[in-house]
């Protein structure tokens, strides 16, 4: 096995990689940048380098940097978890060509799979079903002609892009070319490339998603799958497995697709093979991500099966012990993002300190983050805080756990979505799995807190207010002034005398 | 003591009491037996009548944020002086930047007639463009910034009035 392996990211994906490594006897190394050196993946590691500054393009996205500390520092592999490095063919080539093992697949299937319309053409050939659409990017008229064949609802996408960003959904054709226009503009900020296609919008689709595993060896499987249906700006915020909506006969078809279009790419590692499902169980391929994926957890707690570590085994050459006929769902799972964010301003990023943060425990409760008491949420950096796991006997259980586990989570200082979370694991569509990637559009009352229970708040703030005034005072002679502070002392000594 | 808070548009009368050992806590007019102990820095358990429930609290000023049970409450603590004096309690007649960002489009000119929830203006951060909507029906008063500027978390970036 791997003696030393450099984790090329941050955050709760880096801390979870490093723990994968430490259980199986690994060193680690760790790149950080300038906004980071606090970051619990830093002093988690064996190894910690500086890379440079706060932007991830001065930092985590500088290949050529990350191979020297790779190498300098005696790394065998590079891990590059999710977003920054992990889908970039250039830079698997690169760890290729300098002896350093890439824990992914090869740079070959990223590039095919990472171009959208190569994706399609390669799903096609294998007989995956596919959403209609646009024939590859288009220009402005090309875009119009499609839009007006293939009518609305429809989808702008970024050619080169993912995880929401570059995407406009169309309702009505007289916004068609404003969408047109913001989705060329944002995918030129953040890919570098405006190019984008079109494509019909699934009415009240879900998200369904294949879990892959495949070996050097020819053995490729599927961990079932993960429901993605709650999402927000068309990012996942909550996901489960396995969803509580497809029949087994489905569940059968759609691993033997998402394993299906892997061996077209001769795919190795875990990756995900992402559909867009309607509400008669019809499934269509959208694209498979060649990397870990942030709602990994959930696989794993339905399945026993330590993704993360497999990834690393396979990269090293490791046959899969397991046979697809052997592999069984046990129980149910869901996890939550918890997210600096503030779902009452259309989910807007909310940076800043975190005074204070508790996280939740219990059995089946599983608390991905890297954040603590003092972390500062930058603006650099995606804001997610926490990804929160439960697991459960069945769907029931599990949703019921994961509220009471929310109730308890407490992050102090920025806004979160954890009141926004709570209400959806209380409303009863979720509850009965009535889901689909309009959920939160349709719901904004569950957007923001009920003000009706606002009195406990109001009393905190009260004694909060009354105990600052009386610390205030006491730098002089302090002498209690009023019946409250006296009282607020006493309760404090009685306090101390009961323990 | 009593303490007055703001909390949206709500104004609340807080007033502390201690009755026979006991805080009974006065929230306008009705009234809250408390038992409370401070867990950590910032933390406080409360038993409000038998009911247990923990919160977290942060001072910023006259600002106080507290999390319950996922939310996160933002009060406005006005002094007595504050009272005194009749301040104006601002009406929720300004655009503000949720964040640091840059203005991408302002899509209302000073003068223009906006209804409750209309874009006014375009902002983009984390690569994500979000259109700040009206808090309020009214007219465009003025507008701060620019397009392409960049702005700081709180800036003021349009100012409204009501019609």
């Amino acid at each position: 096995m791997f003696k030393k392996i450099l984790i090329a990211n941050r955050g709760e994906i880096a801390v979870r990689i490093i723990r994968a490594c430490r259980d199986m006897g690994i060193n680690t190394v760790a790149i950080y940048s300038d906004a980071d050196r606090n970051s619990m993946h830093v002093t988690l590691a064996d190894e910690a380098y500086r890379i440079g500054g706060p932007k991830p393009s001065e930092s985590y996205l500088l290949k050529e940097k990350v191979i020297e500390i790779a190498k300098s520092s005696g790394a065998e592999a590079i891990h590059p978890g999710f977003g920054f490095l992990s889908e970039n063919d250039s830079f698997a080539e690169m760890c290729e060509k300098e002896g350093i093992v890439f824990i992914g697949p090869s740079a070959e299937s990223i590039r095919l799979m990472g171009d959208k319309i190569t994706a399609r053409k390669i799903a096609k050939e294998s007989d995956v079903p596919l959403v209609p659409g646009s024939e590859g990017a288009v220009t402005d008229v090309e875009a119009n002609r499609v839009a007006e064949k293939i009518g609305v609802p429809l989808m702008v996408k970024a050619s080169a892009g993912g995880g929401g960003k570059g995407m406009r959904l169309v309702k009505d054709m007289n916004e068609f070319k404003s969408a047109l226009r913001m989705a060329r503009s944002e995918a030129q900020s953040a890919f570098g490339d405006d190019s984008v296609f079109i494509e019909r919008f699934v009415e009240k689709p879900r998200h369904i998603e294949i879990q892959i595993l495949a070996d050097s060896h020819g053995n490729t499987l599927h961990l079932f799958e993960r429901e993605c249906s709650i999402q927000r700006r068309h990012q996942k915020v909550i996901e489960e497995a396995p969803s509580g909506f497809i029949s087994a006969k489905t569940r059968k078809e759609m691993g033997k697709t998402a394993v299906r279009i892997a061996k077209a790419v001769n795919y190795r590692g875990a990756g995900t093979v992402e559909f867009i499902m309607d509400q008669n169980e019809n499934f269509y391929f959208l694209e498979m991500n060649t990397r870990i994926q942030v709602e990994h957890p959930v696989t794993e707690m339905i399945t026993g099966i330590d993704i993360v570590k497999w990834m690393i085994k396979i990269a090293h050459g490791e046959k899969l012990p397991f046979k697809q006929s052997k592999l069984k769902i046990n129980g149910h799972a869901v996890q939550c993002r918890v997210y600096a964010e503030d779902p009452g301003m259309n989910f807007l990023p909310s940076p800043g300190k975190l005074e204070y943060v508790s996280a939740p425990s219990g059995p089946g409760i599983r608390d991905d983050s890297s954040i603590f008491s003092g972390y500062e949420v930058t603006s650099y950096y995606d804001p997610m805080l926490s990804k929160l796991i439960v697991w459960g006997e069945n769907r029931k259980d599990a949703v019921n756990r994961m509220a009471s586990a929310l109730r308890e989570y407490i992050v102090l200082g920025v806004k979160t979505n954890l009141g926004f979370l709570i209400r959806v694991m209380q409303n009863d569509e979720f509850r009965k799995a009535d889901i689909d990637t309009g959920f939160i559009e349709r719901h904004p009352e569950l957007l923001t807190p009920d003000t009706d229970n606002i009195e406990s708040s109001l009393i905190a703030a009260a004694i909060c207010i009354d105990n600052f005034q009386e610390k205030g005072q006491d730098t002089g002679a302090g002498k209690p002034t009023s019946n409250w502070k006296i009282l607020s002392r006493r309760l404090g000594v009685s306090r101390n005398m009961m323990i | 003591m009593t303490y007055t808070f703001k909390h949206n548009t709500e104004i609340y009368k807080v007033i502390l009491n201690e009755e026979k050992n006991q805080l009974i806590v006065d929230i306008d007019g009705t009234e809250y037996p408390v038992e409370f102990s401070m867990i950590d820095n910032n933390v406080y358990s409360i038993i409000i009548d038998g009911k247990s429930t923990t919160l977290a609290v942060l001072k910023k000023g006259k600002h106080i944020q507290v999390f319950h049970n996922g939310n996160l409450h933002e009060l406005e603590y006005i002094s007595e002086r504050e009272i005194l004096k009749g301040a104006a309690i601002a009406s929720g007649l300004e655009i503000t930047s949720p964040m640091p960002s840059r203005v991408v489009k302002i899509l209302k000119e000073e003068g223009d007639s906006v209804e409750l929830d209309e874009g006014v203006i375009v902002v983009e951060a984390m690569k994500m463009e979000s259109e700040l909507k009206a808090p309020s029906s009214g007219k465009i008063k003025e507008i701060r910034v620019s397009e392409g500027d960049a702005v700081e978390s709180g800036t003021i970036l349009v100012v409204l009035s009501a019609e």
